[in-house]
């Protein structure tokens, strides 16, 4: 890929976007953002972005459903997405997502808080770029 | 006569007044028979042993013209018995009274044939009252007795007066007795004596009987209809305990997330920082906030192991519950355990058979469980080997986490697992719920967890070790 990757962070916390955007670019990725899911969707089909971070639990639209409409959308389907959340991975939390009928790769879910190396590493990957 | 049970076992689908009905009518189907058969019995003993001399012939007539009339009734209580539930009690009352009219016109008739006043089966009408007083409206019975005594009148009447020939019983009654107007009014006055003496009393018992049976029945009802209720009661207030259960959940889960979502983003500007995303920090500076992130880590924790409690316990595991296998769920957690490990010189070696039966239980709780058990062995051994190793006995598959650790002290061993216990050798780390968790994780899967320290095989570290049922052994056990 030529140049830096954007990447759209969606998320309802004004305060979690900043310091993830702090971490993103730095490395240095173009970090685009949205505040709910809807705008989220609509950035998404405006910039195209190589990449989005998606909250779980947003008001209005989570992230379940949003990602579930970027799968359904041929133009955006193709896009990796993480999702975080702040509910712990361990124990019932996880099976929120299972229950809801939507299934992710252990790469593709991140809990907050996340490391900034973790974080990079995660993005890299869904990037698919990691070296190795 | 007949117990109400058979009755029940005779006609499912009646009502116990229906089915009672229905048999009382069929018995005297029965019972006509068998008068048929006595009738012809006695007019044979009458005539060919006594010697008593009449005409046999009318009789033998009659006898067929009741047989008659008999299969005729047998097949009306089958049509009735196959009618709409709601018809059958009028339309078979409708047809005993006929029946019973009936059956007084025939033995009228026979006695008309067999002497008149001179036989002594006068008095058989008996039969014919406690027959109707049994199946039939106690009014009815009254009229029955009338209708019998007007019958007998008019035949001796008719007879008395010349108007119908009379038969005479020869060799058994005086051939003038019936001119003996004092000897019939006697007769007749028995007769009434005995036909509504015995009105009185057979209705009044079978009176008392019919209403035991009704008794018996509306307890039956009420009894029912209570029981109705009470399981009506019970399945509202299991609704409202399942409901008020959600609402608690999803109050815990919206509870986690606004207590953890603050603290997230705290702890992302603190990473930043220390991270020197923010600019240069002081070693000062970095010390500090190092130590502030460590102690948001620690809260973080604690909100998801206390909010974890209820759900467990709420019985939430059982709602997640799936065939799974184990291996893979050791293969998931021990992948980032290994490297932890490995970079703080311990050794991890896993024992597992090749071929391990699937379990039903929550993959992502035993994987927190083993999580746990294997982050306390690398936490509290400070060199030498971790061991997992996992065992399928007939009933359990047993799975054992070793370490060659500090152990645990003996006065720490019986508070293992209780809340907020935190082991007395070591600095304060964790929530100290870690191993209440993995118990109530264990014992929602029906199985068993204990320790042994320090590990009796190698006589050093302790020895963690869960059960699991397999599948088909034994039922799960709602909480």
């Amino acid at each position: 890929m030529e140049g830096k990757a954007k990447i759209l962070i969606v998320d309802d916390d004004a305060d979690f976007i900043e310091s993830t955007r702090i971490i993103l670019e730095a490395k240095p990725y173009d970090v685009i953002i949205a505040n709910q899911g809807d705008e989220g969707l609509q950035k998404a089909r405006d910039e195209n972005p190589d990449l989005i971070i998606l909250d779980v639990i947003m008001p209005v639209k989570d992230g379940f459903t949003a990602a579930e409409q970027l799968k359904k959308d041929p133009k955006l389907s193709k896009i990796p997405v993480i999702m975080l959340t702040a509910f712990s991975a361990k124990g019932g939390e996880t099976s929120i997502p299972r229950s809801r009928g939507y299934t992710l790769d252990t790469e593709d879910y991140l809990e907050k808080p996340v490391q900034p190396q973790n974080l990079l590493v995660a993005v890299e990957k869904a990037l698919g770029r990691t070296s190795s | 006569m007949i117990s109400e049970s058979s009755i029940e076992s005779v006609a499912p689908g009646y009502s116990p007044e229906e089915a009672a009905l229905l048999m009382r009518l069929r018995v005297f189907v029965t019972m006509r028979w068998i008068a048929i058969l006595g009738m012809l019995v006695a007019t044979l003993v009458a005539s060919q042993v006594l010697d008593i001399s009449f005409p046999t012939l009318p009789v033998y007539l009659i006898c067929p013209v009741i047989a008659l009339y008999n299969v005729v009734f047998y097949f009306q209580l089958r049509a009735i018995a196959g009618g709409e539930p709601g018809t059958i009690v009028h339309k078979a009352r409708m047809y005993g009274n006929v029946h019973i009219f009936l059956d007084l016109i025939a033995l009228t008739v026979l006695l008309h044939f067999t002497g008149g006043i001179e036989n002594p089966l006068v008095f058989f009408y008996v039969f014919h009252i406690v027959l109707a007083s049994i199946a039939l409206h106690f009014r009815v019975v009254y009229v029955v007795a009338t209708g019998a005594l007007m019958m007998v009148g008019l035949l001796v009447g008719l007879e008395y007066a010349k108007v119908i020939p009379h038969v005479n019983l020869e060799g058994f009654a005086a051939p003038t007795l019936y001119q003996d107007g004092v000897y019939i009014l006697a007769v007749l006055l028995a007769l009434a004596a005995i036909l509504y003496g015995t009105t009185y009393m057979a209705t009044a018992i079978s009176g008392e009987l019919r209403k035991r049976q009704r008794q018996v029945v509306q307890l039956g009802e009420e009894l029912l209809a209570e029981k109705k209720d009470e399981l009506e009661q019970v399945s509202r207030e299991k609704a409202e305990l399942t409901e008020e259960k959600d609402r608690f959940l999803q109050f815990l889960s919206i509870a986690a997330h606004d207590l953890k979502a603050p603290l997230t983003a705290i702890q992302g500007f603190l990473w930043v920082m220390v991270g020197g995303y923010a600019g240069e920090l002081t070693d000062k500076q970095k010390n500090m906030l190092e130590r502030s992130s460590k102690r948001i880590t620690e809260l973080l924790n604690l909100i998801s192991d206390l909010l974890d409690i209820p759900r467990i316990e709420t019985g939430q595991i059982l709602t997640e519950m799936k065939d799974v296998s184990l291996k893979q769920i050791l293969r998931n957690c021990l992948q980032e355990q290994r490297k932890v490990a490995k970079e703080k010189g311990l050794k991890l070696t896993v024992e597992i058979p090749e071929q391990l039966q699937r379990i039903r239980g929550s993959g992502p709780r035993l994987q927190q469980v083993i999580t746990n058990l294997v982050d306390n062995a690398i936490q509290y051994t400070p060199e030498g080997t971790i061991t997992v190793s996992v065992k399928e006995r007939r009933d359990d598959i047993q799975v054992e986490i070793r370490d060659t650790g500090i152990g645990i002290p003996e006065e720490d061993m019986p508070h293992l697992f209780d809340d907020f216990f935190r082991a007395s050798n070591v600095e304060v780390k964790g929530t100290g719920l870690g191993l209440s968790i993995s118990k109530r994780i264990i014992e929602a899967h029906n199985g068993e967890i204990w320790c042994e320290s320090p590990c009796p095989e190698t006589s050093q570290g302790s020895r963690f070790t869960f059960t699991l049922p397999k599948m088909r052994k034994r039922s799960r056990r709602q909480r």
